[in-house]
């Protein structure tokens, strides 16, 4: 025997099916139909009816055709389009009466959802799929780690004969290739222009597994032997250099002095190397037969075979390591073993545990933006019990009431959602400004991810459904006179879920709280690293690296026959106040090499950074001298070996005695690429300390000699303007060019400009990220203690009633709904800021000039949160308050 | 509300349109509304198109179940026969019809004798 639950069950299960399937029309029935009037005519005919009107007669015995169709399809369908229009409209014109209700459900939802879904979109497409390769998750970088080494160090550079060994004898790879690195000079109509250039050995594309976005990737036959040159170009760059012109396509570049035809471009994702030009590098252990590439070292990169560990390969390489060291002992350490590691860590490193700490933070923000709209629409649903039973009464339907709520939770849902992707957009568009470069992988887009989309927009609808139904169904099993007849004294019972709804709100206090005081620290650190002293003036700067060839350029003479008459030249440029050269890229300096001071024993291996300067260097860039003397001309003219140390120097290799006169020796210029003979310098000046390793790092002991002793190290040129420096780069490319058209220009930019992305993005971000994420837990929290208040004084309209009966003043009442409100904020207050205390010894790595205890910090955000979870409480407390006691009581 | 109609109705229908593949075996549409105008002697003014409504409606509960075959005047028609879980099925319906008419009926007559 069936039950009319059991026989509901199996006539759902039909919707669902026919829901499944689809709307298909059904030909059996229109022959079933046809039939069946057809029989029905003959039928008339044989009893006298003329054949004419027996079909109509049919027709009118069968009744609606199409109505039974109808009724027929509703049997197989779970909503029909007509029932569903007009909840649609109905459900329009209920949350447009309750608009405010509306646009807090809807923002709060619409906030949670852009900011979830933009700070997963940049997790996934930087940490989860960073690199668009084939089985980019099996892809490793092999090093060469020596026992005394530490973590994460070890040789990634292979020679020729070392990367074939690896690639040859190898059992754990199924694909391997090497990329060796090539500073590019291309010439252009008037001048010369620097790419970041990438050799790739043969199979490199097959190996990456990407077509080409126009033309083709490079083929086995372009690494033959007298094959013509050719390259592949990224298309970054492609965007950058040509305007991605496709007319660029098959035409001849020279590259570094070869022409070289261009066959492909890549697709946007494939940024291999960052480099923007891959050029076919054959391979061959015949040294004098090896093509003019300068790659001496390969970067290599396998992709494990499926199922293999990372021991088992490790232990492989190393056999094959070992054999090599016997034949280069001078190459590997004395014990060794081969590490690998996957690619996407080579890269984010430090960033991960950033973006890790914001996810969650943003995931919390979604639950809590979710239970506040679970609040919100109970809190709603208790006003409007009487509603439903009346509707109940009136002969609806449970079915047809549940449907109602779910059209109007939907309504809702999409709503937010709609409002969620376009802040998600805009968040990302803002988000990927302001990621800082070099952070994260170049391969990686950052971009709208729709699946991430679509687990966020199914939470917030699942939540506006579940808790839209809950009050639905209850008001359904009820008594239908119950909530008729009374009204609200009874109804205490909200007691079960109001412990449940201060939990929440204690939460979200607590949580924005923590977020708050997270931001507040990020922000007092930020302002902390603006103050930071630079040690040198970065406004009306201009500066470029220059990239001279190498075969005109061997000696320091050559090099200043070039500079002095182009330092001279840009000087007298309308505009330009002062030019100098210098071989590191302010703020940064990574020149570094083994030193001794002349009478000193180093307790250790003593460093310093060095850079070589003209003596315009100091006065350009504004570099204070606190003893002694900058470089003369004479000095720099006749190459004197004298020196300028800045005071970290003093004090941690002199701090006693006087340095001026002392003499150093820097070891690594005998060995440089224009090496100095007995390179002994005397200190003849102490500047001061100019920020040289990034803001958070101390400044390292840095020595600085004149220009003219060495041509080791890289070109740069330095401008003081009088005007806007970013107007120079015309003025200086064509100075430049005119001196040597032969010569490239890279990293052309103005300093301050510089100094902002290289010191002050990645901090900025951080501030940025906190910030708003500690607004929008502002504006939760808000909403939902408001929420849980408006509720609970609704359900105590009565009781306030008595009480003002009884004598209490508004004031009274106030008080109450306020203390309410306000007990829950104290107490999920406490428990922020031991939170935070908790969590400040994570981010206190970040911070800089504040301790992640601030107590200045604490009271601010404090006070901020009370102030405005006090607002949210008075709303309601005023409307309490209001209550007329006459009104409230008249039921009685 | 305007698309639901009165459960009496149909399940009325749906007991006759069950009784009388129960009694007659498997037969078409078309038989079937031919069986109720003559059981009910003209008295229910039945539009026919509503017996497949009905048909389907009783699929979907699994009570009858529907195979294609030839008609008597050689013509392809879809029959229709009850099921092992259809025929308990009417047996319970059977039951509480005759039950509800049962009570029906009383009360009527004692509204009837007032």
């Amino acid at each position: 025997m069936s039950s009319p639950r059991e026989s509901r069950l199996r006539a759902f299960a039909a919707k669902l099916r026919g829901f499944l399937r689809g709307h298909q029309p059904d030909p059996e029935l229109d022959d079933e139909i046809q039939e069946h009037l057809q029989q029905l005519a003959d039928r008339f005919v044989a009893q006298g009816m003329p054949r004419e009107d027996a079909a109509a007669a049919a027709r009118r015995q069968f009744g609606n055709a199409t109505l039974m169709q109808r009724d027929r399809r509703e049997l197989q369908t779970l909503l029909s389009i007509e029932a569903l229009w007009h909840d649609l409209r109905y459900a329009l014109r209920t949350l447009w009466r309750s608009r405010g209700f509306a646009v807090v459900s809807i923002a709060t939802l619409g906030l949670g959802i852009g900011a979830a879904t933009a700070i997963f979109s940049v997790i996934d497409n930087v940490l989860l799929e960073a690199f668009p390769y084939q089985g980019a998750e099996r892809l490793v970088v092999p090093r060469i780690h020596g026992g005394q080494q530490s973590g994460e160090e070890g040789r990634q550079g292979y020679t020729t004969a070392e990367f074939l060994e690896f690639a040859e004898n190898n059992h754990v790879f199924d694909g391997i290739t090497g990329t060796g690195e090539d500073l590019v000079r291309y010439k252009t109509g008037e001048g010369t222009e620097q790419l970041y250039g990438a050799h790739v050995t043969p199979g490199a594309f097959e190996f990456f597994g990407m077509p080409a976005l126009r033309g083709r990737v490079l083929q086995s036959s372009d690494y033959d032997p007298g094959a013509p040159p050719v390259f592949v170009l990224r298309y970054k760059t492609w965007m950058q250099r040509f305007g991605g012109d496709p007319s660029v396509l098959n035409k001849t570049f020279v590259l570094n002095g070869i022409p070289r035809t261009l066959v492909g471009i890549m697709p946007p994702r494939f940024g291999w190397f960052d480099a923007d030009v891959y050029i076919p590098e054959r391979l061959t252990r015949d040294a004098k037969a090896a093509s003019s590439g300068p790659a001496a070292y390969w970067f290599v990169l396998g992709r494990l075979k499926p199922g293999l560990t990372s021991e088992q390969a490790e232990a492989d390489l190393t056999v094959i390591a070992q054999r090599l060291a016997k034949i280069y002992p001078q190459d590997y350490p004395a014990h060794f073993t081969v590490q690998i590691r996957k690619i996407g860590s080579t890269v984010i490193g430090r960033f991960e545990a950033t973006l890790y700490t914001v996810l969650a933070a943003v995931a919390l923000l979604l639950l809590i933006a979710c239970s506040n709209v679970a609040n919100l629409m109970l809190a709603r649903a208790t006003g409007r019990e009487k509603e439903f039973a009346l509707r109940a009464v009136l002969g609806a339907g449970r079915k047809r009431l549940v449907r109602l709520l779910m059209v109007e939770s939907l309504v809702l849902a999409m709503a937010a959602a709609t409002l969620g992707v376009l802040l998600a957009w805009g968040g990302l568009k803002a988000l990927v400004a302001a990621l800082p470069p070099d952070l994260i992988p170049a391969e990686s887009v950052i971009g709208l991810n729709t699946r991430v989309l679509a687990v966020t927009l199914c939470v917030a609808a699942l939540t506006a459904l579940i808790f839209g139904l809950v009050p639905a169904l209850q008001s359904s099993q009820r008594d239908l006179n119950d909530p008729l007849r009374d009204t609200g004294k009874g109804v205490s019972g909200g007691f079960r879920g109001r412990r449940l709804r201060d939990a929440v709100v204690v939460l979200e206090v607590a949580l924005s709280l923590t977020l708050l005081i997270g931001a507040g620290l990020m922000m007092r650190s930020f302002v902390a690293l603006r103050e930071v002293h630079l040690g040198l003036r970065p406004d009306h700067v201009f500066q470029t690296l220059l990239s001279l060839p190498a075969e005109r350029y061997k000696t320091a003479q050559q090099a200043t026959g070039f500079f002095r008459p182009l330092l001279a030249r840009l000087k007298a440029s309308p505009g330009v106040e002062d030019t100098a050269r210098s071989s590191a890229l302010p703020p940064y300096n990574y020149a570094e090499t083994n030193m001794e001071i002349a009478g000193e024993t180093p307790d250790q291996d003593w460093r310093a950074l060095f850079q070589n300067v003209s003596q315009e260097y100091f006065r350009v860039l504004r570099i204070e001298f606190k003893e002694g003397r900058a470089f003369t001309e004479a000095d720099v003219s006749d190459a004197r070996k004298v020196a300028v140390v800045n005071e970290a120097f003093v004090r941690r290799y002199l701090p006693t005695k006087d340095p001026i006169g002392r003499r150093v020796r820097l070891t690594s210029l005998e060995t440089a690429a224009d090496p100095v003979r007995d390179p002994w310098f005397e200190i003849v000046g102490i500047a001061a300390d100019v920020t040289n390793q990034g803001l958070q790092v101390p400044i390292e002991p840095e020595v600085w000699i004149p220009c003219t002793v060495t041509n080791s190290g890289p070109q740069v040129l330095i401008v003081r303007t009088s005007q806007d420096p970013a107007m120079m780069m015309n003025v200086v490319r064509q100075a430049v060019w005119a001196a040597d058209a032969g010569v490239a220009l890279a990293y052309s930019s103005t300093l301050e400009d510089r100094v902002n992305e290289q010191l002050y993005a990645g901090p900025r971000l951080g501030f940025l990220l906190m910030t708003i994420f500690g607004c929008i837990g502002l504006i939760l929290v808000t909403v939902g203690v408001y929420s849980v208040l408006a509720y609970s004084t609704t359900l105590k309209t009565h009781e306030i009633g008595i009480r003002m009966a009884l004598g209490a003043e508004r004031a009274d009442v106030l008080g109450m709904v306020v203390r309410t409100g306000l007990r829950l904020v104290a107490v999920g207050m406490a428990i922020g800021i031991a939170m935070s205390l908790v969590l400040g010894r994570m981010i206190g790595a970040q911070l800089l000039g504040v301790t992640a205890y601030d107590p200045a910090t604490l009271a601010a955000t404090s006070l901020l949160l009370a102030v405005t979870a006090a607002v949210a409480c008075w709303i309601p407390a005023r409307r309490a308050a209001r209550v007329d006691p006459m009104v409230a009581l008249r039921y009685e | 509300m305007h698309t639901e109609k009165s459960e009496l109705l149909q399940g009325t229908l749906d007991l006759m349109v069950l009784k009388t593949l129960n009694a007659l075996g498997p037969l078409h549409g078309f038989g079937i509304a031919r069986r109720i105008e003559q059981v009910s002697r003209d008295v229910l003014q039945l539009n026919e198109g509503t017996v497949y409504t009905s048909l389907l409606r009783l699929q979907q509960q699994g009570w009858i179940a529907a195979k294609w075959g030839t008609s008597e005047n050689n013509r392809k028609a879809k029959f229709y026969c009850i099921t092992k879980r259809g025929r308990k099925q009417l047996e319970v319906e059977m039951r509480n019809w005759e039950r509800i008419s049962d009570v029906i009926g009383r009360v009527l007559r004692l509204e009837a004798e007032e």
